[in-house]
């Protein structure tokens, strides 16, 4: 029982650690309304695991992650390519552009499948349940814990670093990106850092909840935290709690139901979600009596 | 190549089946798909077949089987409250659209996966069947499915064809519709259905993640070969139907392989052949047109610069004067003078460069123009005469002959221009 | 009529602009005089957003340039200010008034480093100059249309400029704001600032400012409020676009490339 405990810990730990990156970089990506955009980032980013995957042989070299990442920007380029260039619209190109990316990365995994452990599943879902098992071993041989979780805590570290960085010029482009441009602060350079940890995070983040869930963590927290404030701070700090509240009853309503960990993150996430729907909705009732009130009186 | 013969002749009935399916739901997907994408609601087919996921898993928990009747009943019902919430949440809360198009995939996608595993676990052996919704598998389709995603996709082709009208309004300006007494809700609500439905039979061939590209990618490719509708419906039907037989084929030959990955790439390339060749918006059209400009330009200057020689008295040039006057063309303004020469506008004699009769009119047109304009320009656009050269040396190249007309009207057939110097009309001699 | 200054803070050489590559700007070339009140005038679709966004380098411009205060605009971006049209954003932001306010000084405080007591200082301080002082820590989703575009007035305010530009700074506000706003403005360009504003009702203009810019498509006058606000000359920037104009623009419009760019 007390070993179950602590692989049960490290999960939800770990869950925790990746909904809290994927929440901080979403809440940017919803202000940007770029939601989408980060669906089609998570999406394209597959060929490159596979790719990075066949050079490095193994799914934890650096080449996944650079593969990845490299994948992340040319699917922004691409999009901002399909737009200026063919003069397709923005919702279409980001339409084409991941599904010709994802295909790709589908048709790889298929094409290698003796040479890459990847199966389709676990590009679908990720297999966290078996985080506690794939352990980080140092060559003197000793175990240093879960090998997922040390890639979720650089990743936070990571993202952390670059929200604390340039919270003042992420916050000033997503508001009034041409106000950006026009007092020089580097708008298009922020723009493709954001991506680029998108990518990172979608990667460092794949294995454990699938490349399709880590969307839902990216856009489902931000969008349920922007319902109840209109305060960056709270949305921000709203959007880690119900990360880390996902991330723990995804957990046990999984292991009662006995379900994907990930998919199960995602349904609650969903619930949590619609729930703030119905509760805004009724204080808004409420409060909307007393702002006509307050209105009539000033006017 | 046996097996390319064996597949393309059809021999095999249950190929022949597929191919037909294929082609159906093809037609039916590429035709709704172009609609949502002029309406420039191209994800919320994105949305909507993600959405279907949890359904399918429903119908097929009901039924216990692969029993298509559940499966598309499921289907329908999770894709519409899909859409349903969808234009609620936008009406309902702030967020904004792709927010809400975002949220609603992925939570519906993640219950799907919920459900999926759910009945991986309780060991049906049917399970194998359900997984190839997620990226299609059209060699799948046998004849029991054929009926059913056979008529719907007729279905939905009979209505887009029946009611084009009425979406042609809702699509490209759907106020004027409710001004003249349309039911544009109603129209809508039929339209969303339509969506749904195809969804529902293209997840078949393609799966429900790659779905969003049969929706999308036909149209916005077509829709660089035309810009009348019924031929754009026509071209991405075709692209659809390409797509997705040649995709079939591929998992034919190559059983591990899904046919949706394959269905998407071959699309993909042939959006990108069409972005890339298609005649007037295609990229290499733009740029071909664009360097005859520039060739047309520059042999301009040519006759422009020996025809302001003469105006000084000077009947012709040499090769040397003429690429001092512009000294970074060199090599342009050498190719200009050999294709003028050819074309018989001007002809070289003992090294001297010097217009033909021909040349003469085209080049007195070409100055015409530049002080026409800079007339113009100084005239009723206030700008001074030491400003207005450089605009004129653009439009001298494009003004058209109406608009010389219109200008010699405005102008009153101008006899100098600002800087005084003289419009030459044809008729009159240096 | 078009006055050319001396020693400009602003000066426009032959600039032609094109929107989606249709030129909505022909040959525009003027200079501005330091310290004056200037308003840009001109029917809808005359170019006057246009004017201000190439002016601040977000259009480039097919060809021509601008000088500000003789130099390019990368050069002296600290001391520009810039008013966008209020509908450029969405206010549902989550951000309170100040904290649009405190962008204004994200300019001068470069990367890396956050705003801090001086600078909330000095946002609260422009807060109060536009009448918001009691709004300081209001949500901005909460705020009337003519309380946003004092927000935006503020965080100009902010940047320390000496020059202004506004786009449409009075469209959609109430007449108090309007008056408050103008008071601000006239205030500013005593104390030796340059303010250009893009404005649309041509009977409050006239009153307003001291110098004018009128456009309609083309530059149709640039000078001083007596020499410029004659019938004729509002009758060339009202009284319809040239027809010849717009015809050339339509057939640039339909080409498969912009001939206009270099």
């Amino acid at each position: 029982m007390m070993t179950f405990d602590q692989n049960a810990f490290l999960i939800i730990f770990t869950a925790s650690l990746i909904a809290i990156s994927c929440g901080l970089l979403g809440v940017f990506m919803m202000l940007r309304k770029m939601a989408m955009t980060g669906d089609a980032i998570s999406h394209a980013v597959l060929p490159g695991i596979v790719i990075g995957f066949l050079v490095s042989g193994t799914q934890r070299g650096l080449e996944v992650i650079v593969g990845a990442g490299i994948l992340g920007i040319l699917a922004t380029l691409m999009i901002d390519w399909l737009r200026k260039k063919a003069r397709v619209q923005l919702d279409a190109s980001i339409g084409i552009t991941f599904t010709l990316l994802f295909a790709i990365g589908i048709i790889l995994i298929s094409a290698f499948a003796y040479r890459v452990d990847l199966d389709q599943e676990c590009v679908l879902y990720g297999e966290i349940a078996y985080l506690p098992i794939d352990l980080w071993i140092t060559d003197a041989g000793k175990s240093l814990g879960p090998r997922i979780m040390w890639l979720a805590i650089l990743n936070l570290i990571l993202v952390l670093s670059f929200i604390t960085l340039f919270y003042k010029e992420l916050k000033l482009t997503s508001f009034d990106e041409k106000f950006g441009v026009v007092i020089g602060i580097p708008a298009s350079a922020i723009n493709l850092g954001l991506m680029s940890m998108v990518s990172y995070t979608t990667v460092s983040s794949f294995e454990a909840v699938g490349a399709i869930l880590v969307v839902a963590l990216l856009v489902v927290p931000p969008a349920t935290a922007f319902l109840w404030t209109r305060q960056l701070r709270q949305l921000i700090q709203l959007t880690l709690i119900i990360g880390i509240a996902v991330s723990l009853l995804g957990y046990y309503l999984a292991y009662l139901l006995d379900s994907s960990i990930a998919g199960m993150m995602v349904t609650v996430a969903g619930i949590i979600f619609f729930v703030s729907v119905g509760l805004t909705r009724y204080r808004s009732k409420i409060k909307f009596g007393t702002q006509n009130e307050a209105k009539a009186f000033s006017s | 190549m046996e097996d390319f013969l064996y597949f393309f002749s059809f021999q095999d009935a249950s190929i022949a089946f597929v191919v037909l399916g294929i082609t159906l739901l093809g037609i039916g997907s590429a035709f709704v798909g172009t609609f949502s994408f002029l309406d420039n609601k191209a994800l919320l087919g994105d949305a909507i077949s993600h959405a279907i996921l949890p359904g399918i898993c429903l119908g097929f928990m009901l039924a216990g089987e692969k029993n298509p009747f559940f499966i598309v009943g499921g289907a329908i019902a999770s894709g519409g409250l899909a859409t349903y919430l969808t234009s609620w949440l936008k009406d309902n809360t702030k967020l904004s659209e792709d927010s809400i198009i975002a949220v609603v995939l992925s939570v519906f996608f993640g219950i799907g996966i919920v459900f999926l595993t759910i009945i991986q676990k309780s060991g049906n052996p049917e399970m194998a069947g359900l997984n190839q919704f997620i990226f299609g598998n059209a060699i799948g389709i046998v004849e029991r499915d054929l009926w059913i995603y056979g008529g719907l996709s007729i279905g939905i082709i009979g209505v887009l064809v029946f009611m084009l009208k009425e979406f042609q309004i809702l699509v490209f300006n759907p106020d004027f519709g409710k001004a003249l007494g349309l039911p544009m809700h109603h129209i809508r609500l039929v339209f969303n259905i339509l969506i749904i439905l195809a969804v529902v039979i293209g997840i078949q061939a393609i799966g429900v993640v790659l779905m969003a590209a049969l929706l999308i990618t036909p149209g916005a490719a077509a829709r660089f070969w035309t810009d009348r509708l019924k031929t754009l419906l026509i071209l991405a039907a075709v692209f659809a139907i390409i797509s997705g037989i040649f995709g079939t084929y591929i998992s034919y030959t190559l059983p591990q392989m899904p046919t949706g990955p394959w269905v998407v790439v071959i699309l993909s390339f042939i959006a990108l052949l069409s972005f890339l060749f298609a005649p007037k918006k295609g990229i290499l059209f733009r740029f071909y047109h664009r360097k005859k400009y520039i060739d047309k330009t520059q042999r301009d200057h040519v006759l422009k610069s020996i025809y302001k020689a003469e105006e000084l008295g000077k009947p012709a040039l040499s090769l040397e004067e003429l690429t001092h006057i512009y000294p970074h063309q060199k090599q342009a303004i050498k190719n200009s003078i050999k294709e003028l020469e050819k074309e018989g506008q001007l002809f070289i004699n003992q090294n001297l460069i010097k217009l033909t009769k021909p040349g003469k009119m085209e080049a007195k047109r070409i100055v015409r123009l530049h002080r026409l304009w800079e007339l113009y320009l100084n005239e009723y656009m206030n700008i001074a005469p030491d400003h207005v050269h450089e605009s004129a040396e653009k439009l001298e190249h494009l003004l058209t002959p109406e608009l010389e007309a219109l200008l010699e009207t405005r102008l009153n057939f101008p006899r100098l221009d600002p800087h005084q110097e003289t419009i030459p009309r044809d008729h009159d001699d240096i | 009529m078009i006055k050319q200054v001396t020693q400009p803070i602003l000066e426009i050489h032959d600039l032609t602009v094109s929107y989606d590559q249709s030129p909505v700007l022909w040959n525009v070339d003027f200079s501005l005089p330091a310290g004056k009140l200037i308003g840009i005038l001109g029917p809808n679709g005359a170019g006057k957003s246009t004017l201000i966004k190439a002016i601040m380098g977000l259009i480039e411009p097919n060809s021509g340039y601008v000088k500000i205060f003789d130099q390019d605009l990368d050069k002296v971006r600290n001391k520009i200010s810039y008013v966008p049209q209020r509908e450029s954003v969405d206010w549902n932001f989550p951000a309170s008034v100040l904290d649009v306010v405190l962008m204004g000084t994200y300019g001068k405080l470069g990367l890396f480093k956050r705003p801090g007591k001086k600078e909330r200082e000095l946002a609260l301080s422009c807060l109060e100059k536009v009448g918001m002082t009691a709004y300081v820590h209001r949500q901005i989703s909460e705020l009337s249309g003519g309380q946003q575009q004092r927000v935006f007035i503020a965080r100009a305010l902010a940047q320390e400029a000496d020059l202004y530009l506004m786009d449409e700074p009075f469209a959609g506000v109430d007449m108090n704001t309007e008056t408050a706003i103008f008071n601000l403005l006239q205030e500013m360009s005593q104390s030796g600032k340059t303010v250009i504003v893009v404005h649309h009702d041509i009977y409050s203009a006239v009153n307003y400012f001291d110098w004018f810019i009128m456009l309609n498509l083309h530059l149709v006058a640039s000078g001083p409020k007596n020499e410029v606000v004659t019938e004729e000359l509002l009758r060339k920037t009202y009284g319809g676009k040239l027809n010849l104009l717009s015809k050339v623009s339509e057939l640039i419009r339909q080409k498969e490339f912009n001939p206009l760019k270099d």
